[in-house]
């Protein structure tokens, strides 16, 4: 139990530590009915970190009104392409945003149409479809509490959120999950 | 609530109308309205207060209403004499020429046995000496500001030809919480600011919400499951449910047509937005507009035949108007900037929208043949307009700059200073009603 509760502890202050703690790799889901220790809950952020370290970003940014990608978005963009293959287990929601300053329903369509964007590059870049799902916050969800122009660029955003999978159905028997290794 | 009204005497009042209409438009002076104190046959304590108090407050509510109209001057009950309850049916006229008003406003106030109230007003031509129109109802006394409200609205529509919105209301997400981490209810309150109450207790975000025609459904987007999509429910919370059967789709932007038998709204699709048109009951949507790009915002006109709606298919968002299955597509909106939210006016003569100039948003209006293009407010960001059931007025939501904080506010056609809602916090999405029953 000690030793579960220091796990939890280092695992939850993962986020906030500057530097990304190493990632070994990917990790298979527990089966059903599976002890909830150190299960995808605990992983997912881990697995956000491990791809903000990887990827460079889990957020890519728009002009105002656009849904074009920036030659900068596209390198993030490929190289989480590269990372969602790598962690076919993993699920993303593709969750676009847009500024404040675009009328509600505008705004909401708007971050739609960036999501989409973002998802048909990721399936391009080889992502499996079914590993990826859209959805559009408009502009209910700004990252900057300031409310002028200049959050624009701040909030027309697409973010890639990992989620836990789905419960996988098993076709036979798995091997025993194995904890995370110390010190992890 | 109950109401009972002098359906015999409706006939009466419609033959008046006419003339009187005459009287608004035909730019005289405006209209002088005399509104003394509301006689009661008996002084009685009542759960509203006691009835001749509530007499003063009435009388006092009726001439702010009417004030508020613009074309209506008052004389307030404190200026004039009083009158006996047997006098509101039979005026003695003689007894107002000194008043120097056009018009007479009277009645009577009386406690029931079932402890509510009967309220009953009378509008008088002091010229002609005939009675213009009259209205009475049966309401729990803690309702006699809704009373005093319709007894306006009856008024209104004597004198200027146009419903009141006196007694209407208004639906609105009230936003409490920080920015980033909103709370949203949805709300509904008098256009005056009484009668506060929440619909939804900020468990999942909610946004956009319209009253049916019949004021008693309300059509809204909700966040909660992780993706937008339109729900219906009752006014008093009961019956939620998703608009739309089947697997999450994200629809959103909904709007109940003027018959109330119809819901338009968005769906979007792997980055494009289309409208389409579903039974207030649910069913299989008919998909309305095919073209690639964002068409969003749907507004009926008041004869249900046509829709206005917001459509960037040929670079920006500007206004388009097609009739209402989907044929006819035409832009009506060219003076520049981008054109979004269009509202159709219960007259059908103007579409409101919000205009973004590139540097501000703010409320206009346009004729549906596209002429006529004005702008109404001059906000840093207001936007949504939506119409009172005059005509004459409307509310949208205005954005501080730099806070963010928005309120509703409502507005005059003809100009004048937005007022801000009298609401207990910050709100958007306001929607206002349509006339009363």
């Amino acid at each position: 139990m000690k030793r579960l509760l220091l796990l939890l502890t280092l695992v939850l202050a993962a986020p906030a530590v500057a530097q990304p703690q190493s990632y070994q790799g990917p990790q298979r889901p527990l089966p059903p009915g599976a002890p909830p220790v150190a299960g995808p809950v605990i992983a997912i952020p881990v697995l956000e970190a491990d791809l903000r370290a990887k990827a460079g970003s889990n957020t890519v940014r728009f002009a105002r009104d656009s849904y074009v990608l920036t030659p900068q978005s596209l390198t993030t963009l490929t190289a989480q392409a590269r990372w969602l293959i790598q962690h076919p287990f993993v699920q993303a929601s593709i969750e676009g945003h847009a500024d404040g300053r675009q009328t509600r329903e505008y705004a909401l369509a708007l971050g739609e149409r960036r999501a989409a964007a973002v998802r048909n590059y990721l399936i391009a870049s080889g992502v499996p479809p079914q590993q990826l799902e859209i959805v559009s916050w408009g502009k209910e969800r700004p990252t900057s509490a300031a409310f002028h122009d200049a959050t624009w660029l701040q909030n027309s955003r697409v973010v890639t959120v990992l989620k836990q999978p789905p419960q996988p159905v098993y076709p036979m028997p798995l091997p025993q999950p194995q904890l995370p290794p110390q010190g992890y | 609530m109950r109401y009972w009204c002098f359906r015999s005497l409706a006939l009466g009042a419609a033959a008046m109308l006419a003339p009187a209409a005459a009287w608004a438009q035909s730019g005289e002076p405006q209209l002088v309205v005399a509104v003394p104190s509301l006689p009661t046959p008996k002084n009685v304590d009542t759960g509203g207060g006691q009835t001749g108090v509530l007499g003063i407050q009435i009388a006092q509510l009726i001439a702010a209403d009417l004030r508020s109209s613009g074309s209506i001057v008052t004389i307030d009950p404190d200026k004039l004499r009083r009158y006996t309850p047997t006098e509101a049916s039979a005026p003695l006229y003689r007894n107002w020429t000194n008043a120097n008003a056009g018009a007479l406003v009277q009645g009577y106030i009386q406690a029931r046995d079932d402890g509510r109230i009967t309220v009953v007003c009378y509008l008088y031509d002091l010229k002609t000496r005939r009675e213009m129109t009259r209205a009475g109802f049966a309401v729990g006394a803690e309702d006699w500001r809704r009373a005093a409200h319709r007894c306006s609205d009856t008024f209104h529509k004597a004198i200027t030809g146009l419903p009141g919105h006196f007694d209407s209301r208004i639906t609105y997400v009230a936003e409490t919480g920080s920015r980033m981490q909103p709370v949203k209810r949805l709300a509904i309150v008098n256009w005056d600011g009484t009668n506060h109450n929440f619909l939804t207790q900020g468990e999942g975000t909610v946004i956009s919400p319209r009253l049916s025609p019949d004021g008693q459904r309300i059509v809204y987007v909700s966040f909660t499951g992780g993706m937008p999509h339109v729900r219906v429910m009752d006014l008093d919370g009961g019956n939620d449910r998703p608009l739309l059967a089947g697997p999450p789709a994200m629809s959103f932007a909904p709007v109940f047509s003027p018959d109330g038998r119809r819901i338009a709204f968005s769906m979007a699709n792997e980055g494009n937005t289309d409208i389409y048109v579903v039974g207030a009951g649910g069913g299989f949507p008919q998909r309305l507009t095919t073209a690639p790009g964002i068409d969003t915002a749907p507004s009926f006109s008041p004869d249900g035949r046509s829709i206005a709606f917001e459509s960037d298919r040929g670079g920006t968002p500007q206004i388009y108007v097609m009739n209402s299955n989907g044929s006819g597509q035409r832009r009506i909106s060219f003076m520049g900037g981008s054109h979004a939210s269009p509202a159709w006016s219960p007259k059908g003569d103007l579409i409101a929208f919000s205009r973004w100039n590139g540097a501000t948003l703010s409320i206009g209006v346009i004729a549906p043949d596209g002429t006529g293009e004005r702008m109404v407010t001059r906000g840093w960001q207001d936007e949504r307009p939506s119409w009172a059931p005059d005509g004459e007025f409307l509310v949208f939501q205005r954005t501080q700059q730099g806070t963010g904080v928005a309120w509703p506010f409502t507005v005059r056609l003809d100009g004048g200073e937005p007022k801000r809602l009298a609401i207990p916090q910050p709100g958007s999405d306001p929607d206002w009603s349509g006339a009363s029953q």
